[in-house]
């Protein structure tokens, strides 16, 4: 028992949440498709008990000012993971990656250069991070949520 | 390579390393650059690879300074999707005939599931669809690669102790032999399925066989059940051929009567009947007793060939005259014509 509530303070993040203003957690969740015994196909999300390749994943970025001023300038950037190929952001206001953070931009403005010197624009599948910049500080006590998909590739 | 093929046994090692180095690979999930291959298989993410997602934050904080924070990790882990799919190779129906037997249909089994499975085969020789019912008699693994039946290198399949085991994408060429029954008739076609099932497990879409799959995760299966058939056909080709001989005389005296000295026009004619075709279609007829062959007067459907065993199509033996025809479809015919003079 005493070992246990030694993991568990060690596993708690309150230590972690004790340095920071803002508490950021990261969450996935995966898009299932029933279809009900009247034919009537329903989309919910759920928890990833499974994933195999070709499912649809919403990956949930959520943000709080714990602390007792404002936060401002608050940019938050998710790597996407290489086996997940990315398929749009759904919270407005982010800017893409296709260089692995190196620079960000909308999508139209970025393009992939071919092997052959030639360039095409870029598409989903070549953004590799993203990002948002909230234009307004986080007051003390709210946040927010940001939200973007990704496909199980 | 050829020479390879032939040696037995030899193939057959070389399949069996190639399989146990995909395994290797499959499990080596540490290793990144085999794991960034394996990711460009059609397949997908093979089964057993961690997702793992973390985003970072900056801010600025009202005294001035800049703070940054990370979130936890979320982790998951890709389950082994279970697919396949069967396809005949024939490209259109397998020429046979009534009575034969180790007739060979072609399919090819892929795995088109994201992690090494095994695949249990079945050919089923009794459906619809057809004039009758041929009787698979063995399936077999193109175990050596050469992509045709070789009896006798090639594995017997026997269900549940050689499964073919395919990595994510990889494929298998699979024969199913038959035998014809002597009943049927010329233009039936005859009908056999070869079923790939994945050998952890098959059913509807989405249902998961827990803990079962590669890497320690779930396996699930796929679009497909896990479960896939093509069907291959056979058709009786019952070609014939049937040869008539004629003869033209014309005597010295500008008559038809036999007599030294008089010129016989020999006239043969190959009508191929029924359906398909006849390879390596001959005619050989010896000079009559009592008649001389004249030289340079054999012709293939008009068209002089030469006396000599060239390149030409006939020759002139010393006993007879040989014609190779090649191969004749049916309701085609050929006519040979030569001379022999009266002794």
């Amino acid at each position: 028992m005493k070992l246990f509530l030694t993991l568990l303070a060690f596993l708690l993040p309150s230590a972690a949440l004790a340095q920071n203003q803002v508490a950021l957690t990261s969450e996935v969740l995966v898009e299932r498709t029933t279809t009900d015994a009247s034919g009537v196909a329903r989309v919910s999300l759920e928890a990833p008990g499974v994933v195999t390749p070709g499912d649809r994943l919403v990956f949930v970025l959520s943000y709080r000012n714990n602390g007792t001023a404002p936060a401002s300038d608050f940019v938050v950037s998710n790597p996407i993971p290489d086996s997940v190929s990315f398929d749009g952001a759904e919270s407005p206001g982010a800017v893409y990656s296709i260089d692995g953070g190196r620079t960000w931009g909308a999508l139209a403005a970025l393009s992939v250069r071919n092997a052959d010197g030639s360039s095409r624009p870029a598409t989903l599948a070549d953004v590799n991070s993203v990002q948002w910049r909230l234009a307004q500080p986080i007051s003390a006590g709210s946040g927010g949520e940001l939200r973007f998909r990704g496909i199980v590739k | 390579m050829r020479d390879l093929r032939l040696m037995p046994g030899c193939g057959f090692a070389k399949r069996e390393s190639r399989l146990r180095l995909r395994c290797m690979a499959a499990s080596a999930l540490a290793a990144g650059t085999l794991c960034a291959a394996q990711a460009a298989h059609a397949a997908g993410t093979p089964a057993g690879t961690i997702i793992n997602n973390s985003a970072t934050a900056t801010y600025d904080l009202p005294s001035g300074g800049q703070d940054s924070v990370t979130s936890n990790i979320v982790s998951l882990t890709v389950d082994e999707l279970l697919d396949v799919s069967v396809a005949s190779t024939d490209g259109g129906d397998v020429a046979t005939f009534p009575g034969a037997a180790n007739q060979v249909l072609t399919f090819r089994v892929t795995n088109a599931g994201n992690g090494n499975e095994s695949f249990v085969l079945t050919a089923l020789d009794t459906v619809g669809g057809d004039d009758f019912n041929p009787s698979a008699t063995s399936i077999v693994i193109d175990s050596n690669g050469s992509g045709v039946y070789d009896p006798g290198l090639d594995s017997v399949y026997v269900a549940g102790a050689n499964n073919p085991l395919l990595a994510p994408d990889a494929s298998v060429l699979i024969f199913v032999l038959s035998s014809i029954p002597a009943g049927a008739t010329d233009g039936q076609r005859g009908r056999v399925d070869l079923v790939a099932v994945a050998a952890t497990g098959s059913g509807a879409p989405g249902t998961t066989f827990a803990g079962q799959g590669q890497g320690g995760g779930d396996a699930v299966v796929g679009a497909t059940g896990a479960d896939a058939e093509d069907d291959g056909f056979y058709a009786v080709s019952a070609a014939s051929v049937a040869f008539v001989k004629s003869a033209d005389v014309v005597d010295p005296f500008g008559g038809a009567t036999r007599v030294p000295g008089s010129i016989i026009t020999y006239r043969l004619v190959a009508s191929v009947s029924g359906s398909g075709s006849l390879a390596n279609l001959r005619i050989a007829d010896a000079i009559p007793a009592g008649s001389s062959f004249r030289a340079g007067t054999i012709t293939l459907e008009g068209a002089p060939l030469s006396d000599a065993a060239d390149a030409d199509a006939g020759e002139y033996t010393g006993s007879g005259v040989a014609v190779r025809l090649g191969t004749v479809a049916a309701g085609a015919a050929r006519t040979v014509t030569f001379q022999v003079a009266i002794d």
